[in-house]
C-alpha cells in the first residue's frame, strides 16, 4: 500500500523539488561517507602507492637514502631465507586452506539438520575460533611440550613417544614445527568456515534436494550434484578469506618461533619476514618491497579463485 | 541399525565437543595447580593454589589489571568508531544517491584486498610523522587511526540495508523528516541486528588482534593483553601456570560477549553476504 503512496508523491512532485530534493540527498550521501572514505583514502589507497614509493629506495629509520629501482625486489628473491618463508607461507595456506574448509564443512553438515542439542554443538565447535590466537597458540606450545598433554595421550593410546623420529618435540623439531601449527589453526579456524557454511546451508531450498530424492538419486548424490553446488557463495568466500588469512600467518609464527621463525627458520613466514626486516634491520625499503610481493601473490591468487569459482560468487545477492 | 548409526552420530558429535573443550578445561586446570603438578595428568590439581593468579595481578609489570584496562579501553573505542563510520557509509552506500557512489564503495571493497603488512611499514612512517608513535597517552591515538574502519562492516551494514524495505523510508519523507532524521530516528533503531554483530565481531577482533599492538604500542603501560602474552611467555618460560593465567583471564571477556550475543553471531555472520 505505502509503495503506492510513494509512487504518487513521486509524480505529484514537481521536477523542480524532486532536484532539489536529489541535490540535497547527495549532499547527505556524500557527507555520510565523507570522513571513512578519507580514512580509506589516505590509510589504504594512498599508503598502498606511498609502500610502493618507499619499495624503490634505501630507507632508513631517517627515511630515504637513495633510489634503488627495483634493487630491492632483486635481493628479495636472492635471499634464501626470504625464498624459505614464501615457501613455508606457501606450504601452510596450500595445506591448511583445504584442511579447515573441509572440517568447516563437515562439521556445518553435522549440526545443520533437526539434532538434538544443535544450538550447544554449534556453539561447541565455533568455541576455538573466539579466543585470542596469542592465547590459543601459547596454550598449544604448552600442550604440545615433550611433557606435555598430548604426548601424555599419544604414550595412553601405546605410543613409544622418545622413540618417535622428533623424540615428542613437535614444535622445536624443524620437520614437524609448521605442521604442528597446521593442526592448531585447522581446529581453530574451523569453526569459523563452519559458521559460514551453515548460513549457506540454511538458505538452500529444501525441495530442491527432496525432488532429487524424488527422482530416485541416492543421498550421496544429492550431496555431490545438488548440495555442494549450491554451496558454492560459500565455498568462494569460505576459502578465498581462508586463504588470504593463511598466507598472512604471523601471530602463531611469532609465539611459537619467536622473531626468528624457529626452529631453524621452519616457522619463518613471508610477514615474519617483514616484521624483520622493518622492526630488527630497519629496511623499510626492503620490507615494503616483500610487502609488494606478498600483495601480488595475495591479489593473484584471489583473481585466479574468483576466475575458478565464476564472478557470480563474488558479491553474493545484488 | 538406524538406532547404532543414531548413537554413533552423537558419538562424533561429543567427542569433538570434548576436542573443543578439553584445552581450554586443561588451562583452567594449569593455572590453579603447583608448579610441580604442572605436567602431572590430573585434570583436579591436587592442592590447588591460586598463586598464579597473585602473580599476574601484583608481581608482572605490567600487571594483568593494567593489560585489561588498556585492550578494553582500545576495543571499546575501536567499536564506537567502526558503529558510527561503517553505519553512516553502510547507509549512503545502501540508500542514498548520489554521484560517484558505486566507484566508492568499489574502492572500499578493494582495500579488503591489500594486506596488513604492505601498509605496515608506510603507516608506521606516517605515524611517526605525526608524532604519534611515542610513550605518551597520545600513541592511543596511533591504534585508534590504524583500526577505524572496517570495509568489512561497510559491506555487512550495506548488505542489511539492501534488505529493508523502502516503505520506512517513504513513510519518514512524507511525515517531513529529511534524510539525516530518518537515518537516526528510523534507520538505526531498525538496524540494531546488524549493528550488534558488527559491536561483537570488532569487539572480538580488536581485543584479540596481536599484530597492529605489538608494532604500534610502545610503552609497557599501554600494552594490551595479547601483546603481555607475547612477552610474558618468554620471561616466564617454563613457569606455566601465570601464563595460563593470562590465558584464562584474557579469554574469559571475550567467552562472557561471545555467550551473550552468540545468536546475533551465528544467525548474523555474514549470512547476507553469502546467501545464494
Amino acid at each position: 500500500m505505502s509503495k503506492s503512496t510513494s509512487e504518487l508523491l513521486r509524480q505529484s512532485s514537481p521536477s523542480a523539488l524532486r532536484r532539489k530534493r536529489n541535490r540535497s540527498e547527495a549532499l547527505v550521501g556524500w557527507s555520510f561517507v565523507s570522513i571513512p572514505m578519507a580514512l580509506f583514502l589516505v590509510l589504504s589507497v594512498g599508503i598502498f602507492f606511498y609502500a610502493i614509493y618507499i619499495s624503490t629506495f634505501r630507507w632508513g629509520i631517517l627515511g630515504p637514502r637513495g633510489y634503488l629501482g627495483i634493487k630491492n625486489y632483486k635481493q628479495a628473491i636472492h635471499d634464501p631465507i626470504f625464498l624459505k618463508s614464501i615457501r613455508n607461507s606457501v606450504t601452510y595456506a596450500a595445506l591448511v586452506v583445504p584442511l579447515q574448509t573441509a572440517l568447516g564443512l563437515l562439521l556445518a553438515l553435522l549440526v545443520n539438520g533437526k539434532i538434538k542439542g544443535a544450538k550447544f554443538f554449534r556453539s561447541a565447535f565455533y568455541f576455538p575460533s573466539i579466543a585470542s590466537s596469542a592465547a590459543i597458540t601459547t596454550l598449544f606450545i604448552f600442550l604440545l611440550a615433550p611433557e606435555g598433554l598430548f604426548n601424555r595421550a599419544l604414550s595412553f593410546f601405546g605410543v613409544n613417544v622418545p622413540n618417535l623420529f622428533n623424540q615428542g618435540a613437535w614444535l622445536s623439531d624443524s620437520r614437524t614445527a609448521l605442521f604442528s601449527i597446521i593442526g592448531l589453526n585447522m581446529w581453530t579456524t574451523s569453526g569459523t568456515m563452519m559458521l559460514f557454511y551453515l548460513a549457506n546451508l540454511q538458505s538452500i531450498d529444501g525441495s530442491l534436494t527432496e525432488a532429487g530424492i524424488m527422482d530416485g538419486a541416492t543421498r550421496r548424490q544429492v550431496f555431490w550434484y545438488i548440495t555442494m553446488p549450491l554451496l558454492k557463495p560459500a565455498h568462494f568466500f569460505v576459502v578465498t578469506s581462508g586463504m588470504i588469512g593463511a598466507l598472512q600467518l604471523y601471530d602463531q609464527a611469532i609465539l611459537a618461533g619467536g622473531a626468528d621463525g624457529s626452529p631453524d627458520y621452519s616457522l619463518m613466514t613471508m610477514v615474519l619476514y617483514i616484521y624483520n626486516a622493518s622492526f630488527r634491520q630497519f629496511e623499510f625499503g626492503f620490507a615494503s618491497a616483500i610487502g609488494v610481493i606478498l600483495f601480488v601473490i595475495i591479489f593473484s591468487l584471489t583473481l585466479l579463485q574468483r576466475y575458478l569459482f565464476g564472478s557470480g560468487a563474488w558479491r553474493g545477492e545484488n | 541399525m538406524a538406532y547404532i548409526k543414531r548413537k554413533f552420530f552423537y558419538f562424533i558429535l561429543i567427542a569433538y565437543s570434548a576436542f573443543t573443550f578439553i584445552p581450554f578445561l586443561w588451562s583452567l586446570s594449569t593455572s590453579l595447580k603447583p608448579q610441580e603438578e604442572v605436567f602431572q595428568t590430573n585434570i583436579l590439581p591436587q592442592s590447588a593454589t591460586v598463586r598464579a593468579y597473585g602473580t599476574v595481578f601484583t608481581k608482572i609489570q605490567p600487571s594483568f589489571p593494567s593489560l585489561f584496562a588498556n585492550s578494553l579501553f582500545i576495543a571499546t573505542v575501536v567499536v564506537i568508531l567502526h558503529l558510527i563510520f561503517a553505519s553512516l557509509a553502510g547507509y549512503a552506500f545502501a540508500r542514498l544517491r548520489f554521484p560517484g557512489r558505486d566507484i566508492l564503495f568499489y574502492i572500499v571493497l578493494g582495500t579488503m584486498m591489500i594486506p596488513d603488512q604492505l601498509r605496515l611499514v608506510p603507516i608506521y612512517q606516517l605515524l611517526v610523522k605525526m608524532g604519534l608513535i611515542s610513550n605518551q597517552p597520545s600513541n592511543y591515538l596511533a591504534i585508534f587511526l590504524v583500526k577505524a574502519i572496517g570495509a568489512a562492516d561497510i559491506f555487512l551494514i550495506r548488505q542489511f540495508f539492501l534488505s529493508i524495505p523502502r516503505d520506512l523510508e517513504d513513510a519518514a519523507k512524507i511525515d517531513g523528516a529529511g534524510p539525516f532524521q530518518t537515518f537516526t530516528r528510523v534507520m538505526l533503531p531498525n538496524a540494531m541486528p546488524v549493528l550488534a554483530t558488527v559491536a561483537i565481531l570488532t569487539f572480538q577482533g580488536t581485543w584479540n588482534d596481536l599484530f597492529w599492538p605489538s608494532i604500534v604500542l610502545q610503552s609497557p603501560n599501554h600494552w594490551t593483553l595479547p601483546f603481555g602474552i607475547l612477552q610474558f611467555k618468554g620471561q616466564f618460560s617454563t613457569d606455566w601456570p601465570p601464563i595460563m593465567a593470562l590465558v584464562v583471564l584474557s579469554t574469559l571477556p571475550i567467552l562472557a560477549i561471545y555467550a551473550f550475543g552468540q545468536r546475533y553471531i551465528i544467525n548474523m555472520q555474514l549470512s547476507s553476504s553469502v546467501k545464494g
